[in-house]
């Protein structure tokens, strides 16, 4: 596991170069709450409401935790670059060392995320305090309890990214995919919590990604409990041993019909 | 002892065929259509530790995928092929180990790290212990005369000296076997130069096998011992490169400079190769006619200036080469220095 961490250490030197490129993000994170803080503010009229069990603080909070996973995680390395990887050959550059491929992309995504996460939480928690207010019963203890929820989280969402990037190996273009998988993750579980939904969907949902990489962890923070903690996690760790077997073996199977143009 | 045996090593691709125009793009919708492509056709070929080996041939010849089967990149569709007495398809995260891989077209150093945080990366990939990395950085620094860029951003370093840290970056595991694939591309002579001495250096010193493709002949002539020479997917030539030069050394190039224009006779031998007014240039064949033959059909008197040279490496390579898209069908180099099936 060492070189794994020594990727992941280059990388963090390498995107420390580059904190100004990720705070122009910030724009684009800012025009979305602010939409949504309105939103929210007229969907929910009187004081005391509640909408689908969440209080107008929660669902606020809600949405900023989800956007700022989103918004953290944000990097093309499991996503463009692993499909052009495959499609251009370079990966013929990166498979004669002595390390997974595809743990070489993750420490590398984890990496970014590494500087970039942190840089959204500071502005999340800037504007979150300042405009929403502090969430009721929210102690500090809840949010080092889902922190490895929310780490696990970002691993699962890189993981089945990477998994649709590896179909590169078969197919032209892999970004198709990736926009129904995005679209997935954002309207159900980004945008807006599982119990929007109706009734009927929520147990479906609930069995996808979309329940261990956004609502999940948003869902400990905002309303936490040690039931719900649990249900998390272990779903988490199932997800994310079954997301890298089939990460591996989509990668094993596909490595076999490398076609490098060129040679 | 051999560090690589291959085997009637063997790659197929299967290429996507379209016709022309709007029709053929919606045609291959429903019919795609794809031709395969022999990239590799049964080559066999074996090389010794600390050989110095010259792999070469056209674009699109196969040397590339020959590499990436060497290195365990892709798989042979048939054949068998031994790198260090490891099958590089089966376990080529062992094989990483003990080889380096150059690419001259492709960085494979981090361009936003300096070299020294570069090798130290490289260092922990290999599973150098710190101190190994340490004195290891400090030595290919004193060979490749890194000392004065070590600290610098790769981004901002020149080619000539990205190479060399690439060189040194490859190095770091002390590989058995180094793969240079177009090494010296887009370098100016003087760096060419350089870097030809430092391969050959780590060669005598390091006992590092090296296995060349390269377009550039000086590289070749100047590197390496042996050449192997591949085209459509086969090997036409495997020879030393001495027994190379001999072969074609028969044939002198002759340039004359004349008072006026002459004559020349028509014997042969002799191949008038071009002629403008007084500056003619002909080829002898020394196996048909001796070169002081030659010259007494020239009218002495008439002479200016004289100058007797041998045919230069590159219109060898170039008419193997071609030789090979005619079946071989040439003087010296036919029999047995020339490897094809049939043959």
């Amino acid at each position: 596991m060492k070189k794994y961490a020594v990727i992941y250490r280059s990388v963090l030197i390498e995107s420390l170069q580059y904190t100004a490129n990720i705070a122009m993000g910030f724009i684009s994170y800012l025009i979305i709450i602010f939409i949504f803080i309105h939103l929210w503010d007229y969907m929910y009229g009187t004081p005391g409401t509640l909408i689908a069990g969440y209080t107008k603080e929660q669902m606020i909070w809600y949405v900023m935790l989800t956007e700022l996973i989103w918004f953290g995680t944000s990097s093309n390395t499991v996503t463009r670059q692993a499909s052009m990887d495959i499609r251009g050959g370079n990966i013929a550059y990166l498979m004669n060392k002595p390390y997974h491929y595809t743990l070489y992309i993750l420490a590398r995504y984890i990496g970014e995320c590494s500087v970039r996460l942190p840089m959204y939480a500071a502005v999340s928690a800037l504007i979150g305090l300042t405009m929403v207010g502090s969430l009721a019963g929210f102690r500090l203890i809840t949010l080092l309890a889902a922190l490895p929820c929310i780490l696990l989280g970002i691993t699962i969402h890189a993981v089945f990214r990477l998994c649709i990037s590896l179909l590169s190996f078969w197919i032209e273009d892999a970004n198709p995919f990736h926009w129904l998988y995005n679209k997935l993750i954002l309207v159900i579980g980004t945008i807006f919590p599982i119990e929007i939904f109706p009734e009927a969907l929520q147990p479906l949902f609930k069995l996808t990604p979309i329940y261990t990489v956004c609502y999940g962890p948003a869902k400990l923070l905002i309303d936490f409990s040690v039931e719900k903690y649990a249900e998390v996690l272990a779903a988490q760790v199932l997800y994310l041993a079954a997301g890298c077997a089939l990460m591996f073996f989509i990668y094993g199977k596909g490595v076999k019909k490398l076609y490098v143009n060129g040679g | 002892m051999n560090v690589i045996e291959a085997e009637n090593l063997s790659k197929t691709f299967r290429v996507k065929r379209k016709e022309k125009g709007l029709q053929g793009s919606l045609k291959a919708i429903f019919h795609p259509q794809t031709e395969a492509v022999h990239a590799v056709d049964r080559i066999s070929f074996t090389v010794e530790e600390g050989e110095m080996l010259a792999f070469i041939g056209p674009n699109g010849a196969g040397k590339s995928t020959t590499i990436k089967m060497l290195t365990g990149i892709l798989y042979p569709d048939d054949g068998a092929v031994k790198v260090l007495g490891i099958d590089p398809s089966k376990k080529r995260k062992q094989l990483a180990y003990q080889i380096g891989t150059v690419f001259g077209q492709k960085e494979q150093l981090w361009t936003h790290l300096t070299p020294y945080d570069n090798f130290r990366f490289f260092g922990a990939i290999y599973d150098l212990p710190d101190a190994e990395a340490e004195a290891r950085i400090r030595e290919l620094s004193e060979i490749f005369e890194l000392d004065a860029f070590i600290n610098t951003p790769v981004r901002s370093l020149s080619l000539g000296q990205r190479i060399r840290c690439e060189l040194a970056a490859s190095l770091i595991h002390k590989p058995r076997v180094l793969f240079l694939d177009e090494p010296t591309i887009g370098l100016d002579p003087v760096v060419k130069e350089n870097i030809r001495s430092l391969i050959k250096q780590m060669n005598k010193e390091l006992h590092t096998t090296i296995f060349l493709t390269s377009h550039d002949v000086g590289d070749i002539e100047k590197l390496c011992k042996r050449i192997v020479i591949v085209n459509n997917g086969k090997i036409v030539l495997d020879d030393s490169m001495t027994h190379l030069k001999y072969h074609y050394l028969n044939k002198k190039i002759v340039e004359l400079k004349l008072h006026e224009e002459a004559v020349l006779p028509q014997l042969a031998g002799i191949t008038v190769l071009k002629q403008n007014g007084g500056h003619v240039k002909l080829e002898v064949d020394t196996g048909i006619m001796k070169i002081n033959d030659a010259l007494r059909h020239i009218d002495a008197e008439n002479m200016v200036d004289i100058n007797i040279s041998n045919i230069p490496l590159e219109n060898i390579i170039m008419e193997i080469y071609k030789a090979e898209g005619s079946s071989l069908k040439r003087g010296p180099l036919d029999g047995n220095h020339l490897k094809k099936e049939g043959l």
